[in-house]
């Protein structure tokens, strides 16, 4: 029983258009799972499904654990204040609230402001506050850090492994691949309704194949060569840029990003 | 019992908050209440004996039909609505609190129309006061009743302000409270009948409660009801 979320055959579709298309997963208790998709693709309807707030076709959907819901923002009244929810959903789960987390997450200091007056950042720490209040074992995060800027996107992150770390497990849909790659033990990808794979970063690049990407910068400017042999690419570049006469002023090599590899992905889906 | 007394408390502090229902509510209604009982008693004495039932028809209607759907409409017509779901509480508690919520700020208000009335205007006080609160908590009810079927039905703001004055406006027109309803065409007599606030008019006034006057309230109100369950049951 070390699986916190087991699903089978989860079918949904709105009308005649299917969005779940007979989603099969299995998350592991304590990792960090991100389900990952383009807009459309059904990343918010899977975890809304396997969360019960969203019905469902056929299918199987097994969770072993108390949720914790992280609802995108807007999803509070307009003039209520932080507290004033947090002792709400304490009630509600018939918890006490514990100051120690609400303090960690800034809550304290934004508590006499209206939902309405919070920015960005702030509300997706009350709504991660919020959804911690019943101290669940899986956290469903969707979106956690869309329209956060860099440093609320890395403290955010922060929390988010500490989470992990007390042995809670997190689930979290994304469509951005770098948050992804350097937050998550493993990768599901939804395409049209479908999981197109699941498994680790690494597991993707492999099943991608191992492309490698150079960025030299040199005094005319930046270019990147894409390649599968780094060491003979690398020579002739070098050769060429010497013959030329171009001083080479850095040289980056790095296989890539989620997102191409995600994109090479659809690609072949589509074929 | 604690959770759910919470619950009704903060949404009665929002709605302080929320503009909208301060407005719907509290001001307009005392405005037209000081504007009109002005006019009306120097106008037409004998409008002393049913001033407080008129003003309140018309405060009644009107935070029923224009101020309660809107704080609905935020939650069911939302996201908001998800936060009942993902915390293992009935779907129906939003709309219970918010028409708790209202009933009472409609009582405060209906109560200060009963306190200045006779001050303010030498109004006449209903002959019997418990009675009467009885039955204009009865009126209240089932005005939002109605207010909850439109917050539950209507999905965006703009449409709800045009549908909430097709229930309003022939409220206040046709119920008897800008002058007898006995002096209105019979088609239009007629018309005003299908709206509580007529029925509820007649209940209030003095001699007014019986089951004659009282039937068509106990209808609409569990009409009402299965209709807001519905509602409810199809949110997604």
């Amino acid at each position: 029983m070390n699986s916190a979320i087991q699903v089978r055959g989860l079918k949904k579709s709105y009308g005649s258009h299917i969005v779940l298309n007979g989603l099969n997963l299995r998350i592991e208790k304590g990792e960090i799972f991100a389900l990952l998709g383009v807009n459309g693709a059904g990343k918010t309807t899977s975890l809304e499904c396997i969360e019960g707030l969203r019905k469902y076709d056929s299918g199987t959907v097994i969770v072993n654990g108390k949720m914790g819901i992280q609802l995108q923002s807007s999803s509070l009244p307009a003039y209520i204040k932080p507290m004033e929810a947090v002792k709400l959903f304490a009630k509600w789960n018939r918890e006490k609230i514990d100051y120690t987390m609400l303090n960690a997450l800034g809550i304290k200091e934004i508590e006499k402001k209206q939902y309405t007056q919070l920015s960005t950042g702030q509300k997706r720490r009350l709504h991660l506050a919020l959804a911690l209040i019943s101290d669940p074992d899986i956290i469903f995060l969707d979106e956690p850090t869309a329209g956060l800027d860099v440093e609320g996107r890395l403290s955010l992150h922060e929390q988010i492994r500490k989470l992990r770390s007390s042995g809670k497990t997190i689930v979290l849909a994304s469509h951005d691949m770098a948050e992804v790659e350097t937050l998550c033990d493993r990768i599901a990808i939804l395409n049209h309704g479908n999981i197109i794979f699941c498994g680790t970063a690494s597991e993707l690049t492999d099943k991608v194949g191992k492309k490698y990407f150079i960025h030299i910068k040199t005094q005319q400017g930046d270019s990147t060569f894409e390649t599968d042999n780094i060491e003979d690419t690398l020579i002739s570049l070098l050769g060429e840029l010497k013959q030329k006469g171009n001083h080479v002023l850095d040289i980056k090599v790095d296989r890539g990003t989620l997102e191409l590899h995600f994109m090479e992905m659809a690609r072949r889906e589509a074929e | 019992m604690s959770v759910f007394l919470y619950g009704v408390a903060l949404q009665w502090k929002l709605d302080i908050r929320s503009k909208s229902l301060l407005v719907t509510c509290y001001i307009v209604p005392f405005i037209f209440f000081l504007l009109m009982g002005g006019i009306f008693t120097s106008v037409m004495p004998e409008m002393r004996n049913t001033l407080i039932q008129s003003m309140i028809v018309m405060s009644v209607s009107m935070g029923s039909f224009v101020g309660l759907p809107p704080s609905l409409i935020e939650t069911y017509g939302s996201d908001i609505k998800k936060v009942y779901k993902a915390n293992g509480v009935p779907v129906y508690l939003g709309l219970v609190t918010m028409f708790l919520s209202a009933f009472v700020h409609l009582m405060i208000t209906c109560g200060v129309i009963v306190l200045l009335a006779p001050v303010l205007f030498q109004a006449a006080l209903p002959a019997q006061l418990p009675v009467f609160f009885f039955v204009l908590a009865i009126y209240i009810i089932v005005s939002l009743s109605i207010g909850s079927i439109l917050g539950l039905i209507i999905k965006n703001q703009a449409k709800l302000t045009m549908i909430a004055q097709l229930i309003f406006l022939p409220s206040i027109m046709l119920s008897g409270i800008m002058f007898p309803a006995d002096l209105l065409p019979d088609f239009l007599e007629m018309t005003g009948r299908v709206f509580p606030a007529a029925w509820g008019y007649r209940l209030m006034l003095n001699n007014g409660f019986c089951l004659e006057n009282l039937w068509y309230l106990i209808l609409v109100f569990f009409a009402a009801v299965i209709i807001c369950g519905i509602l409810l049951k199809k949110q997604k």
